[in-house]
């Protein structure tokens, strides 16, 4: 069976500008979250918030999530103390396929970066050689670079203000890879929906298979409300499209099967 | 020990405790963190002759103690349903109440036909008179007493199993509406669906919600909930299923002393997947304590004033 968990909050790390680490003692969380997967978070206000899932830790059984505050809630989240207990559904919908991925790229924007920075892990401790293309505001807002370096074979970095990295966006990043880099490339992108319309367009001109984590606003976040549904490609007869749920189905999807 | 047992018209339940109709699916998901043959009954989502992919965009806002949804009964339509959900639902050793919706009374009729005929394992049909996230059928049909008497007599001689019918707040009065279902036929009422409410996003200047406006459901709507349980329970004489923002045992008392034979609970289960679960301990608990030989005895006793 299984189970909502209480969950004390044990570390809470400064990360950028308004981002911060909330790492979590939870055991069952820790030892079956997989990269791409989300939990679902109590505070004060009436619903849970969902969150990425950041680190895992197997052995101290904690796990973690950055959170960035966007409104009441995250808000709420975010003026918790060390050893205040959460209620916390997870690991919840279905993360990145690692299924025949050779190498991949990782694309994140903004919060973005949170569950990409779990990927990666993966990726190095199954041997996998990565790719990290990360954009920021600016150097101020930046976090988890040398983190990032340490995951990958190659990091590129861009910032609107020009500080840190290539001066613009993600896509211009992109730009600077070369062909070697993505030949049998898997790209992974998390980020806001512009950016990851955009990398999908650009993966699909690179002929360049991709999985794009979306987000929507949720209730439940384990499937029986269907408030958080995304558009995605049909077969059938007479029908463009299907409604399918963000949290269960998703929050990954393969980039060719999403309505943007 | 304690008998939790209720009796619903011709129905038994284990306990009065049901899974509302569009906060459990079929039962897939929920069946993960809750024994399922421990629950008194499951209401399926809102089913529809043909598959509905609901309606677009943002579907759901909170607001204070609750929530506005705008789904728009996606679901999957009466022959999936049939094929592929119905036979879950049927291993879940539970009761299985199938919420019934349509565009049309002959809808209505079909699927009544097909989902009240004897051989289909269904205990109950919950006739859908109150969904306020849908253009056509629903809550247009059970806006008025008028319309709820004609569509229940439309398919009450279709079937033989009991017939629920699940009402709409968004009235002017509800003991109307609930004496049209009596009088058509109805074994029982189910009070409330979703109270219809708006969302604004300020720095938009439109509504939170694609769908403009949304049913709102959660702690925000019980105390409407219950103050329509009691005025029904004193003026019919069919059975009341009492639902809205039940979120523990103490609202199931509540409701059951306003007049509630059985409960649903729907906007718990969204927050707290094993809510149903706590909710039958902790009512065993409290029965034992205050020395109940049956739970169904509380059923209106409230003493008004």
């Amino acid at each position: 069976m299984l189970k909502e968990y209480e969950a004390a909050l044990v570390e809470k790390k400064l990360l950028g500008t308004g981002n911060i680490l909330l790492t979590f003692a939870c055991a069952d969380i820790a030892k079956m979250a997989e990269p791409g997967q989300f939990v679902n978070v109590s505070c004060s206000l009436f619903l849970k918030r969902p969150f990425g899932i950041c680190t895992v830790d197997p052995i101290g059984n904690t796990f973690s999530i950055g959170v960035k505050e966007v409104g009441a809630g995250t808000q709420d989240i975010l003026t918790a103390s060390v050893g205040d207990v959460f209620s916390i559904l997870g690991p919840l919908g279905h993360g990145f396929s690692f299924d025949g991925v050779k190498k991949i790229i990782a694309v994140g924007g903004g919060t973005g970066i949170y569950p990409l920075y779990f990927a990666l892990d993966k990726a190095k401790r199954k041997g996998i050689p990565a790719i990290c293309v990360n954009g920021f505001r600016s150097r101020q807002d930046a976090f988890f670079l040398s983190e990032c370096e340490e995951l990958s074979g190659k990091t590129i970095f861009a910032s609107d203000a020009g500080d840190l990295g290539v001066k613009g966006t993600v896509m211009d990043a992109l730009e600077l890879l070369q062909p070697e880099d993505l030949a049998d490339a898997t790209v992974l992108v998390v980020g806001p929906e512009i950016m990851m319309k955009k990398v999908s367009a650009w993966a699909n001109q690179h002929k360049l298979s991709c999985q794009v984590s979306l987000e929507k606003r949720m209730a439940c976040g384990f499937g029986i409300c269907l408030v958080c549904v995304c558009k995605i490609k049909s077969d059938a007869e007479n029908m463009p499209f299907h409604h399918v749920r963000c949290c269960k189905e998703g929050p990954v999807f393969q980039a060719s099967e999403v309505i943007w | 020990m304690v008998d939790l047992s209720v009796r619903v018209g011709s129905v038994d339940f284990a306990n009065p405790v049901i899974l509302a109709s569009g906060a459990c699916g079929f039962g897939r998901e929920l069946s993960e963190y809750v024994d399922m043959s421990t629950i008194g009954g499951i209401c399926s989502k809102g089913l529809t002759l043909l598959p509905r992919e609901g309606n677009p965009g943002c579907r759901v806002a909170e607001t204070a103690s609750g929530m506005l949804n705008s789904v728009g009964l996606q679901n999957p339509g009466l022959e999936a349903f049939l094929q592929h959900e119905l036979p879950f639902m049927t291993g879940l050793g539970t009761r299985i109440i199938v919420n019934v919706a349509g565009h049309s009374t002959n809808d209505y009729q079909k699927m009544v036909e097909r989902l009240g005929a004897p051989e289909t394992p269904v205990d109950v049909l919950e006739l859908n008179l109150s969904c306020p996230n849908v253009t056509e059928g629903c809550m247009t049909i059970g806006a008025t007493a008028e319309g709820v008497y004609t569509l229940v007599n439309a398919v009450r001689s279709l079937t033989d199993k009991p017939l629920w019918v699940k009402l709409t707040p968004n009235v002017t009065s509800i003991s109307e509406t609930a004496h049209a279902a009596q009088d058509a036929g109805g074994d029982a009422v189910v009070l409330i669906n979703t109270l219809l409410g708006l969302a604004i996003d300020i720095k938009t200047r439109r509504p939170v919600l694609q769908n403009n406006t949304g049913g709102l459901s959660g702690p925000a709507i019980k105390p409407v909930a219950l103050r329509m349980v009691q005025e029904c329970y004193r003026l019919i004489s069919i059975p009341i299923i009492g639902v809205g923002g039940i979120m523990n045992a103490a609202d199931v008392i509540e409701f059951m002393l306003a007049g509630a034979s059985a409960v649903e609970i729907g906007t718990a289960s969204l927050l707290h997947p094993a809510a149903c679960a706590k909710i039958i301990y902790d009512l065993t608990e409290y029965a034992e304590d205050n020395r109940l030989a049956a739970l169904s005895s509380l059923t209106g006793e409230l003493k008004l004033w």
